[in-house]
C-alpha cells in the first residue's frame, strides 16, 4: 500500500486528529496572545520588570516540551485533562515570542512621535492604543507567526500524553516502524505551519506596509 | 483667553535648575515670555535649549526653582490640560506615520471631544493656513509628501486646537536651505494671523534673526543674554559678539556693504 493510498484510507482520522490539533494550536496561541501582548506592555511600561518576565519566559523556552507536559501533569486542575494540560503547556511556549515582539514593537516606536504624542497632552492610555499599539502591531504579528509555527510543531509532542492531535499518528509510525503512517501526522503538521506561516506573513506586511 | 493680568508674564522661569544623571543641564535659569512674542532660544547643540522647551510643557519637571505659565507652577498642572494648552512642534514633525493628514492634524481637536464635522472643517482651515491644498492633501500619508511638507503638517496639527502658546524645537532644521527659507518666510506671514505666545529653539543665527521678537541666548545650561535681533546684530561685546562676528564675517566673505 502506497503513502497515498494509506491516506485516502484514513482520510476520516487524519481529519479528525487534524482538528483536534487545530484545537490545541488554536486554543493556546488565543491564550499566549491574550497574556503576552499586555505582559509585553508591562515590559516596556516598567523595564525593571524585563528581566523577571523576559528572563521567565526565556527559561521556560528551554525546557525541553515532553518534560514540561510531565513537569504539569502533576497540577490538580490541569492534570484532570490531557487537552487542557497540553494547551497550558504550548501557551508557555508561545509566550516568549508574543512578549519579546510586543515589546521590541512598542520601544522600537520612533522617540519623535512618542515624544510629539506625549507633548501635545495624550493621555497614557490614548498613546498606547492610538499610536504605539498600531505602529508596532506588525512587529507583535511578526510574533504571532513564529510561535504559531513553533506551536504547530510542538503540539504534536502533545500526544505523548494522550491529548491526540497529528502527534498521535507520529508516536503510532514510530512504534510500528511504518512511514506511512508517521507522514500521516507530520504532512498535515507541515501544510498547516505552511499556511499559518503565509497567512501572518501578509498580515505582517499589510500592517508593516500600511505606514513605511 | 486667560484672567492674567496683562503685565504678567505668560511663561516664567524662575532660578530653574534641571538635573539628570547627576549632571546640571540647566542651572540657575531665570526667563520671562510676554504674551504675544516670540522668543527664540538660541545656543550650540547641547546648551539646554530643548530642556527648556520640555520643562514649559512639563515634559520635565524641574529639579530646583519653578516654571510658572499663565502665572500657575508646571507642577500645579495637570499636565494633560496644560500639554493641550500648549502646541508643540518637533523636528521633522513627529508626525504619526500611520495617520492620514487629516487624522494628524485634526488629533487635539478630536481628543478634545469635537464633533466630527466641526473637525473637519477645522482641518481644512489649517491646511489653507499653512499653504497646503486639503483636497490634495488630506487623504495623504506624512511618508507621500516632502519634508517641508511635514514640517507645514506639523505646524497645522499644533495649531488646530487654538492653544495660546506654542513650542518650536529646531522645526527646520532638517529641510534643505531653500525649503527653509520659504518655510521661514511662510511662518513669518503665518504669525500675522494668528497670535500666540512662541518659544523657538534653533541654533541658526539667520533664523533666529529672521523669526525672533527677543532672543534669549542660552551658554552651558545659563542665560547668557537677552537681546532684540538688532541689538543682536550690533554686539560688539559679550556672548552675543561670536554670533554677531559670524554674521558680519561671512557678509564681508560674499562682499555684502558692511
Amino acid at each position: 500500500m502506497s503513502v497515498l493510498e494509506y491516506f485516502v484510507r484514513h482520510r476520516q482520522e487524519i481529519l479528525e486528529l487534524s482538528v483536534q490539533h487545530l484545537w490545541l494550536v488554536g486554543a493556546s496561541m488565543l491564550i499566549a496572545v491574550v497574556a503576552g501582548v499586555p505582559l509585553g506592555i508591562l515590559v516596556s511600561r516598567r523595564p525593571r520588570l524585563d528581566k523577571l518576565i523576559l528572563g521567565s519566559a526565556n527559561i521556560l523556552e528551554t525546557i525541553p516540551s515532553l518534560a514540561l507536559f510531565g513537569f504539569l501533569l502533576p497540577a490538580p486542575w490541569l492534570g484532570a485533562r490531557a487537552d487542557r494540560l497540553a494547551i497550558t503547556a504550548l501557551a508557555l511556549y508561545a509566550l516568549l515570542p508574543i512578549i519579546r515582539n510586543t515589546y521590541a514593537g512598542i520601544t522600537g516606536v520612533d522617540p519623535a512621535v512618542r515624544e510629539a504624542a506625549r507633548g501635545m497632552g495624550m493621555t497614557g492610555r490614548q498613546m498606547l492604543f492610538q499610536v504605539e499599539l498600531p505602529l508596532a502591531s506588525g512587529v507583535i504579528i511578526a510574533g504571532v507567526r513564529i510561535a504559531t509555527v513553533l506551536t504547530v510543531g510542538i503540539a504534536t509532542i502533545a500526544a505523548a500524553i494522550g491529548a491526540g492531535g497529528l502527534g498521535e499518528f507520529i508516536f503510532r509510525g514510530l512504534a510500528m516502524v511504518d512511514n506511512r503512517v508517521i507522514l500521516a501526522g507530520a504532512v498535515p503538521a507541515a501544510v498547516m505551519a505552511l499556511v499559518a506561516d503565509i497567512f501572518f506573513g501578509a498580515l505582517e506586511r499589510r500592517l508593516r506596509h500600511s505606514h513605511v | 483667553m486667560s484672567d492674567l493680568p496683562p503685565d504678567e508674564p505668560a511663561i516664567q522661569f524662575d532660578h530653574v535648575r534641571f538635573r539628570l544623571d547627576g549632571r546640571d543641564l540647566l542651572t540657575d535659569f531665570c526667563l520671562e515670555i510676554h504674551r504675544g512674542e516670540t522668543l527664540v532660544l538660541l545656543g550650540r547643540s547641547g546648551s539646554g535649549k530643548t530642556t527648556i522647551l520640555r520643562l514649559i510643557n512639563g515634559l520635565i519637571l524641574p529639579s530646583g526653582g519653578v516654571v510658572r505659565v499663565e502665572g500657575r507652577a508646571t507642577t500645579g498642572w495637570d499636565t494633560v490640560r496644560l500639554r493641550r494648552r500648549i502646541g508643540y512642534v518637533i523636528q521633522e514633525g513627529g508626525l504619526f506615520p500611520h495617520f492620514t493628514i487629516e487624522r494628524n492634524v485634526g488629533l487635539i481637536p478630536r481628543l478634545e471631544g469635537w464633533p466630527p464635522e466641526r473637525v473637519h472643517r477645522r482641518v481644512q482651515e489649517m491646511l489653507e493656513l499653512v499653504g497646503l491644498n486639503p483636497e490634495e492633501f488630506r487623504n495623504r500619508y506624512p511618508h507621500q509628501i516632502s519634508g517641508g511638507q511635514r514640517q507645514r503638517v506639523g505646524v497645522a496639527r499644533a495649531l488646530a486646537a487654538d492653544p495660546p502658546f506654542l513650542l518650536l524645537d529646531e522645526p527646520f532644521g532638517a529641510l534643505d536651505p531653500l525649503t527653509r527659507s520659504e518655510t521661514q518666510r511662510q511662518f513669518l506671514s503665518l504669525r500675522q494671523r494668528v497670535r500666540k505666545t512662541m518659544v523657538f529653539v534653533t541654533h541658526d543665527v539667520t533664523e533666529a534673526l529672521l523669526l525672533a521678537s527677543r532672543i534669549a541666548l542660552i551658554e552651558a545650561g545659563r542665560s547668557a543674554g537677552i537681546y532684540s535681533p538688532a541689538e543682536f546684530l550690533d554686539s560688539i561685546e559679550g556672548p552675543a559678539r561670536e554670533y554677531a562676528d559670524v554674521v558680519r564675517a561671512n557678509g564681508k566673505i560674499l562682499g555684502w556693504p558692511q
